[in-house]
This record gives structure tokens, C-alpha cells and sequence, in this order.
């Protein structure tokens, strides 16, 4: 029927037309880690395609990765402890990341650290011990906050294309925990930013600010959105959280100067 | 600077274990891989699907025959990828289409009055795609929103070419269901 044909053309046409618009964020840049875990594929396995070594052989990252959740499986079957199902397993950056349901949320409607100050960037860099990294990905921070008398600066982007993204920054190679992630185990993968380690925590988890005496903030404990990035360098540890693909997460820390 | 190389030739290099060979096709295939892991419903999680994909579609080269697009034949692996992580959430990927909102770019809808309907008119579109059920939803996405053939999306989707026939003429007449008739009238006689 010639009608229908008709409806049907205009209709693809408008779809086709439509397709231009929709929004598709950027993709990511996936080759490098596309690249290092099939060199680290190559390096344990000998199927084929065998794989010419590059100009560095690098570790097997997942197996790496695996080695930490068994490790971290036989210190959570080994040390039953006293208080409740929370046993610690993981310790990055001044984060601590344990495999456990975590506290309930802030009552309040928005969870805070202790002390938040709101101001610029110039001033925050003024504030704080730690030199503030700012991922070139993102651009300027819409907002930057200073919490707990220079202790953590966060910086926020309130509208980027992932929607929300928080990057906390603190002093990095502390031995103290500056925040407490509960988590559950399987969604925690390792990960490589600039050479040193990092961990992935895909999905929402229960995040808890600790303070200088080592005391759990209770006010500070919320459900964090998305996914998240924990890294280090030398200097500043970082924490950034939000609607992002790993890949993406990815560019952004690797984007931080 | 390496010449750039055909597909063929760089999967039959990659198959021989040539990773600079094999990092000129994910170069090459990356946004459209990532466009086609998005829409198809991995949401944020598209990066993620894409690197996934590449690893697993170079220990699969064997069974690459020669002289095949590549295209078709990576997306497919994308679009099972997509499936598995759509699958593993329990849910649909809600929101997966969507057009910019007017705010993103800063610009509010002031422009002239056929440009606001316009726009209009394709935010309910795909308000109507995204409330499809799965399989029409996603043949319309390889259709129209990746411009694949039909034999292509046949072959990306893992269907025999007659169900991507009957799905998109289905689609189509829900959709046109779906619309109001001021949207129809925009269609169909504007």
C-alpha cells in the first residue's frame, strides 16, 4: 500500500535525522588498556594469536587483581572479628575499604564532611598542605569546598555530560584513613593510573569521612552515586566519583595536573 | 608515521599476533563501538563494554573470515557484551536514548517556532523508541541510529534476516501508535 509506505519512509527519515542528535557521550580511550591486557594475555597464556612482545612487558593486571581478592577473601575467613560482619581489606591512599553492609546513611538530608568551607580554587590551593589536581578532562570545577580545616579539598562539576562528578583530594602516602568505602568485593577491580595503583569500585557504595582521631564521621556517611576511582601520586591522593565508565574514569585521572 | 592499512590486512597482521596492527582497528572502530554500546543500553558502562569487545574479538580473529566487513562483525560482539551486562543488571537500560537537554548547551528553546517543534517532536520520538519492548527498541537502534543494513543488523543482532523485517515494521507502526496525532500530522505531512 503506497499510504503506508509513505508513513513509513517519513517515519526512518525523522528516526535517521533524530539519530544526529542523540546524545552519546564521548567514548573513551580504550586502547592502551585494550593493549596492556592483551600483552598480559600474551605473557600467560600461549594460544593463539600468539602476540610479538611490545617495548615493556607489563604484569598481568587482572591476575594481579585476582591475587589481592583471593588474598583478601582468606583475610576475611581468617580473622573473624568481634564487631559486626566488617572486616578491612583494602587500603589505598588513605582509604580503607571494607567488605561489609556499612553504617545506615546520615539522617540528615544531605550527608557533609566536618567543617565545609566554599571557595576558589586560588584560595583552596592557600588552604591546604597538598597540591590540588585539577583533571584537565573536566575543566575548572563549577565549586570547590574545604573540609575539616584543610584537610580534604573536593571539587565539584555540577553539570558535565556524566551528570555530577565529585573528585575529593587529600594528602597522599598518609598513613591515616581519611574516608571509610564499604563495599562489596566483587565490584572492586585494580587498576593502573600513571604507574602506580589504583582500584576501581563499580556501583554505589557507603562512604564514611574519618577524622584526625581516627573517629568515623557519622554525619559524613552516604550512598555514593555511580562509580568510583581511587588513585594516588606522589603527593595527592584522589577520589572521584560519578556516572563514569571505567574508561572514562580512566581519562579523566590520567587528565589530572 | 606507520601508512594506514586496510581492514584486512590489518586483521590478517593482527591474527599473527601484530598488536600495533591490531591497535589500528580499535583506533579505527573505538566511537563507533562506543556509539553502538550506548545506545544499545550499557548506559555508562559503554567504555567498559568497547574495551571488553576488542579483547575479546582479537582471541576470536580465527574466526574472522577473510574479506568480511570487520564492522558487522565487532558490533556484534559489542552488542552480545551489551546484552550480557544489560542481563546481569536485571533491568532495562532505562534512559539510554535521550537528546541533549536544552540546558547543556546553554541555550533555551527560543529558536523559531518550527525549531521548537521540531525539537519537540523528536524528544517524544525517542521518549517512544525508549518505551518500545527490547527487541524493537534495539533493531531500531542498528537501523536508524547506527545505519546499518538490514542484512548487517541481522547479523550484528545474531536474528535470521526475516525477524529484522518483521521487528522493524512492527516498531515502526508502534511508534507511529505511540505518537500524538499534532506529532503525526508534523511527521507525515510536514
Amino acid at each position: 500500500m503506497a499510504d503506508r509506505a509513505d508513513w513509513q519512509r517519513a517515519l526512518e527519515s525523522e528516526l535517521r535525522a533524530t539519530s544526529r542528535q542523540l546524545d552519546v557521550p564521548p567514548a573513551g580511550d580504550s586502547s592502551a588498556a585494550v593493549r596492556q591486557r592483551l600483552e598480559a594475555r600474551a605473557a600467560t597464556h600461549r594460544h593463539m594469536p600468539r602476540v610479538r612482545p611490545g617495548n615493556f612487558a607489563r604484569r598481568p593486571a587482572w591476575r594481579a587483581a585476582l591475587i589481592l581478592v583471593l588474598a583478601a577473601l582468606a583475610v576475611l575467613l581468617a580473622t573473624p572479628q568481634g564487631r559486626a560482619v566488617i572486616t578491612h581489606v583494602l587500603r589505598l591512599a588513605g582509604v580503607e575499604i571494607r567488605q561489609g553492609p556499612g553504617p545506615t546513611p546520615s539522617a540528615r538530608r544531605t550527608a557533609s564532611l566536618p567543617g565545609e568551607q566554599r571557595m576558589s580554587l586560588e584560595k583552596a590551593r592557600h588552604q591546604v598542605s597538598f597540591p590540588i589536581l585539577v583533571p584537565a578532562a573536566l575543566g575548572r570545577p563549577a565549586e570547590v569546598v574545604v573540609s575539616d580545616s584543610g584537610r580534604v579539598a573536593s571539587l565539584i562539576y555540577r553539570r558535565t555530560r556524566y551528570g555530577k562528578v565529585l573528585v575529593d583530594e587529600f594528602a597522599g602516602r598518609l598513613d591515616p584513613i581519611l574516608f571509610e568505602k564499604f563495599v562489596n568485593f566483587r565490584d572492586v577491580t585494580k587498576v593502573e593510573v600513571k604507574g602506580r595503583e589504583g582500584l576501581w569500585i563499580r556501583g554505589p557504595h557507603m562512604l564514611m569521612y574519618v577524622n584526625r582521631a581516627g573517629i568515623p564521621a557519622t554525619a559524613s556517611a552516604r550512598l555514593t552515586t555511580g562509580n568510583t576511582l581511587i588513585w594516588g601520586t606522589r603527593q595527592v591522593a584522589l577520589r572521584l566519583e560519578g556516572n563514569l565508565g571505567k574508561g572514562t574514569a580512566l581519562v579523566i585521572a590520567n587528565s589530572a595536573r | 608515521m606507520r601508512s594506514a592499512i586496510d581492514d584486512a590486512e590489518a586483521v590478517a597482521r593482527a591474527r599473527g599476533g601484530d598488536l600495533d596492527a591490531y591497535a589500528a582497528l580499535v583506533a579505527r572502530y573505538t566511537t563507533r563501538a562506543h556509539r553502538a554500546a550506548f545506545l544499545l543500553g550499557a548506559a555508562e558502562e559503554s567504555d567498559d563494554v568497547v574495551q571488553e569487545a576488542f579483547v575479546k574479538a582479537f582471541r576470536h580473529l580465527s574466526r574472522f573470515r577473510v574479506g568480511e566487513p570487520f564492522s558487522p562483525w565487532l558490533l556484534r560482539i559489542v552488542a552480545n557484551e551489551t546484552r550480557n551486562l544489560t542481563r546481569s543488571r536485571r533491568r532495562r537500560a532505562a534512559l539510554a536514548l535521550r537528546l541533549p537537554s536544552p540546558e547543556s548547551d546553554g541555550t533555551s528553546p527560543t529558536g523559531p517556532v518550527d525549531e521548537v517543534l521540531a525539537a519537540e517532536l523528536r524528544a517524544e520520538l525517542v521518549a517512544a523508541v525508549n518505551t518500545l519492548p527490547d527487541r524493537e527498541r534495539r533493531v531500531l537502534v542498528c537501523r536508524y541510529f547506527l545505519d546499518l543494513s538490514e542484512a548487517e543488523t541481522a547479523q550484528v543482532l545474531d536474528w535470521p534476516l526475516g525477524s529484522v523485517k518483521s521487528r522493524t515494521s512492527r516498531a515502526l507502526s508502534r511508534l507511529r501508535g505511540q505518537l500524538t496525532p499534532k506529532e503525526q500530522y508534523q511527521v507525515f505531512n510536514g
